[in-house]
């Protein structure tokens, strides 16, 4: 009897099993089907529940805390080895002969650059989300002081006199001038948009900064990026160079004799139509060169090749003997080495009119580029040892140092940084965010389009030629703000990265599944918010950003009538993405576009995403209605003053992430 | 079967390649193909197509289990595609068409790309590529220009590299040229000098380079050229000149080891033999056979796939779009071209004549799968430059070229063309000046 019972029990459950099985794989398939887009990504719940955790116990499980050396530099005595460890918020001091690491130092949030005192025995850390440069007693590998800069603080340099510490604020766009003695910022100068790399020439005592995006223009007209020049005697702003079809300028190098300054840039086809990538259709790497003479030359050449292209470049030092520069392409884990005495032969011996062409040829290369040398996952800062016969180079997603022979051109060994040995799902996918493997010929990377996670801001014509331009979207907080592309076409990240991705965009093969799990769990999960430190520090608004919280949140205007629940900021933008996620039409619709909705943005840290509107012909926030918002599609604006309209783009400006506002929200702590 | 090699053997006495038809150079009467040990020098070879009337051009699949070959089953059939499974040599029929179909090579996703030979027409419509699924369906034809196009091969890109020279309405020399597995794209690769002729298969080695024979125009026999893929129009480098004899065919062994097909003078036969790339020099004797000649050999081994490109083409459209952005930009910033319009031509007749913009631009929409070249013309209607070589686009391709003659290293400059600012000008439909009803 009691086996009877007992048959019949697992009977029923047998049956109530495959009652369930059946119908939720059914479900299930078609839950995969539509996320992924496709029919066939295998149905596995963990590619989308398990490796895209943000917070709690399985996100603790299946992260690790990396350190990503970043920038780097090395002692006088080439002893030591200073490495920003970007991701563990550390610096990182390295025993060159004996190879291991001797001290991690604490220092401030997103560090980005080191560099030593003249004696060496300072060294400072720029901390890009810390707003400071932590000032580290290297005796006693310990931060001794912190001072203040402007927004994000990346590039540092000290005056010729060791007296002032220039720091490049990126955010902010200019350079603070800090006083080492009162420890003071005694001035600010502008620079070009999004600076990062500075250097000082020790012959004509000029610093140079970088910048990585192009000012603000309408699409069409040309694109330009700005080179600041720094008299550093005279702590006085001497000029701005442009640098015509260019940005993404990192970093800046001067050869030791000060006839030329280098700096590695990447030079995009935004103007031209998506159309193809063969024949650099669509982004090419060159070097910027600035003859420091007179009424010297600036040139640019590119290190690219006929069917194959060296992306995201980086980092750009200089030989002892100014007869070599190396430059590092993270897009494609490659050193270039570049011949320096055939760049001045070129530059002397060819007509202004055939050096602008050399800027848009492939072939020039051949010229000037001696070597290329493999290196480890992601290459960024390099230094040379004091006597030039080691390269340094930062292999940010290896957690390695790679040492390159300078005389045999050979990747000699590595230092290992000890960072965890596992190599999750994630950081697969951050490698393959970086790398442009995923493109026809190496191209580009994600990374290329979306620098920091972010957005390059520029504006594409991907689809239907001198059609549907759209401004470059912005990574952060994708995960929980879809559907993506301006157009909302697309549900997932899955899909945005899936098969169309390829076919239009990338052009070869497409991501395997395996490969598509991990960037969507990178992107859904390893991509941070910088804090708003320009204009929300604590949560504190201003006078201003309270007036204008009002105006976004208000239902009434300013002549006592309520305003449609459409035209309302906050219908369409509300807390805590400031999005609804819906697709809206606010007016903006040009001839040139199909006509369509577009997906309402997200608006924290908005005021790091210029230009805006899906086209991008906003060049600030107050274009939107000043120039292009005067029909109220776009909120009810018509009735704001001047100083109204002021306050509720400060407000706008003040806006930033949830984790940082809400304490209580558990955020990802790992790195990847 | 890994680490072995198999080869085309025919008759000594060949007759002279037939670089219009291909005969004797990309198909053989008689011929067989072999296996043989590179380690057992000058063993027995075995016969590996013994049920066949003739069988050469051996390529092996990616996985190293498979290999496609030309074949006639009897001695008066059409040579077709067949594929054996070199591991239990059983052969299967792939190709079963009413033409000649010859020169087949792997593609990734079990497809393939072949030449197919209409003898009536290839004075006016070329030998054309297809491609199509190994289990031979999904067949479809991939160019459309009046070329001949023999001995493709896949680069690692996933792009197909093939001998191409235009046919009408004369003659052209070959060169390398190289198009997306859905006949889009198609771009010059690699130009020999002038009366030099390609007279093998390329061969993408591991090294970044890729290796075939070609002849120059004073010395007739076959030398190893070697190209680098990273800068193929300026990189060719002859391996062999100081070596007297004619070498026919090269592939890669084994790092800079190559495998190939060499005779010392008119009277022997071809033998297989290493050549080392590195010290230019010939290596070890693999094959030799007084009677036989052995050519086409390939080495048996796993290899890397290449990559799968995706396809733009929508054979729902029956159109594809072309923009250049500024017809005079030319090779040279010291030559001076002043353009006004460019003239469509036709295989038959001119399709019209298009004013560009004043920025040199212009941007068209033409029927797809249909031949057409360019010229262009100044404003007193004489021809400044052209007609170029033929061009076609595949349904719904979109391509842009940058100027007419440029250096083929140069890249756009980032500029909008201001004609892509309008709608496509529609040709052959709207033929005698620029559209003014265009849109926006």
């Amino acid at each position: 009897m009691k086996a009877t019972k007992l048959l019949v029990i697992i009977g029923t459950l047998l049956v109530l099993g495959l009652i369930i099985y059946f119908p939720g794989r059914k479900l299930a398939r078609e839950h995969v089907n539509y996320e992924t887009a496709v029919q066939n990504h295998p149905l596995s719940c963990i590619s989308c529940h398990y490796y895209t955790q943000r917070t709690g116990f399985i996100s603790k499980l299946i992260n690790e805390d990396y350190l990503s050396p970043f920038n780097l530099t090395v002692s006088k005595d080439g002893r030591r080895l200073f490495v920003i460890a970007q991701d563990a918020n550390e610096l990182l001091v390295v025993d060159a002969d004996k190879k291991n690491v001797l001290h991690k130092i604490k220092v401030g949030i997103h560090p980005h650059s080191v560099i030593l005192s003249e004696n060496g025995k300072i060294a400072y850390v720029s901390n890009q989300w810390s707003d400071n440069v932590s000032v580290i007693d290297l005796a006693s590998s310990k931060v001794v002081d912190s001072l203040k800069t402007g927004n994000g603080p990346a590039g540092l340099a000290l005056s010729a006199d060791g007296n002032f510490l220039y720091a490049v604020n990126a955010f902010g766009s200019n350079l603070s001038v800090i006083n080492l003695k009162t420890k003071e910022e005694i001035n600010r100068f502008s620079t070009g948009n999004n600076p990062t790399g500075i250097a000082l020439s020790k012959v004509s005592k000029e610093l140079y900064v970088t910048s990585r995006r192009q000012n603000p223009v309408a699409y069409g007209e040309p694109l330009v990026s700005d080179f600041t020049v720094v008299n550093d005697s005279t702590q006085k702003l001497k000029k701005y160079i442009s640098m015509n079809n260019a940005y993404l300028m990192e970093n800046v190098a001067f050869t030791p004799s000060g006839d030329l300054a280098l700096t590695a840039l990447t030079r995009p086809k935004n103007l031209v139509p998506a159309i193809q990538v063969e024949r650099g259709w669509m982004m090419n790497d060159g070097i910027g060169i600035i003859e420091q003479k007179p009424n010297g030359k600036v040139v640019q050449l590119l290190i690219d090749e006929p069917n194959s292209y060296y992306s995201s470049l980086f980092d750009v030092v200089i030989s002892p003997n100014g007869k070599k520069a190396f430059l590092s392409s993270s897009g494609v884990d490659y050193i270039s080495v570049v011949n320096l005495d055939s760049i001045r032969n070129i530059i002397a011996n060819t007509s202004p009119q055939m050096l602008k062409r050399l800027a848009n040829n492939l072939g020039t290369s051949s010229r000037f580029v001696t070597k290329r040398i493999k290196t480890g996952a992601v290459p960024k800062g390099l230094a040379l040892s004091p006597n030039g016969k080691l390269l340094y180079v930062a292999e940010m997603l290896d957690d390695k140092i790679g040492v390159i022979n300078t005389e045999t051109l050979e990747k000699i060994y590595t230092i290992d940084l000890g960072g965890p040995k596992r190599i999750t799902i994630a950081r697969k996918g951050r490698r393959l965010f970086n790398n442009a493997a995923h493109t026809f010929q190496n191209q580009y990377a994600c990374y290329t389009c979306h620098p920091d996670n972010h957005e390059d801001g520029l504006e594409y014509n991907f689809a239907s030629m001198g059609r549907n331009i759209v401004n470059v979207i912005s990574l952060r907080e994708i995960a929980d703000t879809p559907p993506y592309k301006w157009s909302g076409k697309n549900q997932s990240v899955y899909k945005q990265d899936g098969m169309r991705f390829s076919k239009f965009l990338t052009r070869t093969e497409s991501f395997n599944y395996e490969d598509l799990d991990a960037l969507v769990a990178y992107i859904k999960t390893g991509i941070k918010l910088p804090p708003n430190l320009m204009y929300n520090k604590d949560g504190k608004l201003t006078e201003s950003q309270l007036r204008g919280k009002e105006i976004f949140n208000r239902s009434v205007d300013n002549l006592g009538k309520v305003i449609p629940k459409k035209s309302r900021c906050v219908t369409c933008h509300p807390s805590p993405y400031y999005t609804n996620l819906k697709l809206e039409d606010v007016g903006t619709l040009s001839k040139t576009d199909d006509s369509i909705l577009f997906d309402t943005p997200n608006l924290n840290n908005i005021y790091a995403s210029a230009p805006y509107l899906h086209d991008g012909r906003a060049k600030t926030l107050e274009e939107i209605w000043t120039v292009y918002g005067g029909d109220d599609n776009h909120g009810r604006v018509n009735d704001l003053s001047k100083i109204e309209l002021n306050d509720l783009v400060n407000y706008l400006k003040s806006l930033r992430g949830s984790n940082y506002e809400k304490s209580s929200l558990k955020t990802q702590h790992a790195s990847f | 079967m890994e680490g072995m090699i198999v080869a085309t053997q025919v008759p000594k006495n060949l007759q002279n390649a037939n670089y219009y038809n291909g005969n004797s150079w990309r198909y053989f009467s008689k011929s067989k193909i072999v296996l043989l040990n590179p380690n057992r020098v000058n063993k027995p070879v075995k016969v590996l197509t013994n049920n066949f009337y003739a069988a050469c051009t051996p390529q092996i699949s990616f996985d190293g289990k498979s290999m496609l070959f030309t074949a006639q089953k009897s001695k008066n059939d059409l040579w077709q595609i067949w594929e054996m499974n070199l591991e239990n040599l059983k052969a299967h029929q792939i190709t079963t068409s009413s033409k000649n179909c010859i020169d087949p090579t792997y593609l990734p996703e079990n497809r393939f790309v072949f030449s197919e030979i209409d003898s009536d027409s290839i004075s006016k419509k070329g030998i054309p590529l297809f491609t199509g699924n190994l289990d031979g369906t999904n067949i479809s034809q991939i160019t459309y220009n009046p070329t001949i196009n023999f001995a493709s091969t896949v680069l690692k890109d996933g792009r197909i590299l093939t001998i191409s020279s235009e046919i009408y309405p004369k003659e052209k020399e070959a060169m390398f040229m190289v198009l997306r597995p859905d006949g889009t794209k198609e771009e010059l690769f690699y130009k020999g000098a002038k009366g030099s002729v390609i007279k093998s298969r390329g061969f993408e080695t591991t090294k970044g380079k890729v290796v075939f024979i070609e002849s120059s125009s004073n010395k007739k026999t076959g030398d190893i050229m070697s190209i680098k893929y990273n800068r193929p129009l300026h990189s060719s480098v002859n391996l062999t000149q100081e070596i007297k004899g004619d070498f026919y065919t090269v592939s890669q062994l084994k790092g800079d080891t190559l495998l190939v097909s060499y005779r010392e003078s008119k009277s022997n036969a071809y033998a297989l033999y290493e050549f080392n790339s590195k010290t230019k020099k010939l290596g070890k004797l693999i094959y030799k056979n007084d009677t036989l000649n052995l050519l086409d050999a390939i080495l048996i081994k796993k290899h890397n796939r290449p990559r799968n490109l995706p396809s733009e083409v929508n054979l729902k459209s029956k159109t594809g779009l072309i923009v250049c952005q500024n017809i005079n930009f030319l090779d040279s910033p010291d030559k001076i071209s002043k353009a006004v319009k460019i003239e469509i031509l036709g295989m038959d007749a001119s399709l019209g004549k298009v004013t560009v913009e004043k920025d040199g631009s212009f941007y068209l929409k033409v029927p797809a799968n249909t031949p057409f070249q360019i010229q262009t013309i100044d404003n007193k209607e004489q021809v400044v430059n052209g007609p170029s070589s033929w061009l076609y686009l595949r349904p719904s391709e979109r391509r842009g070229c940058i100027g007419c003659h440029e250096n083929r290293e140069q890249v756009p400059e980032n500029r909008q063309p201001l004609s892509v600012r309008r709608a496509p000008i529609l040709l052959p439909e709207q033929i005698k000046e620029v559209n003014k009803k265009r849109m926006h």
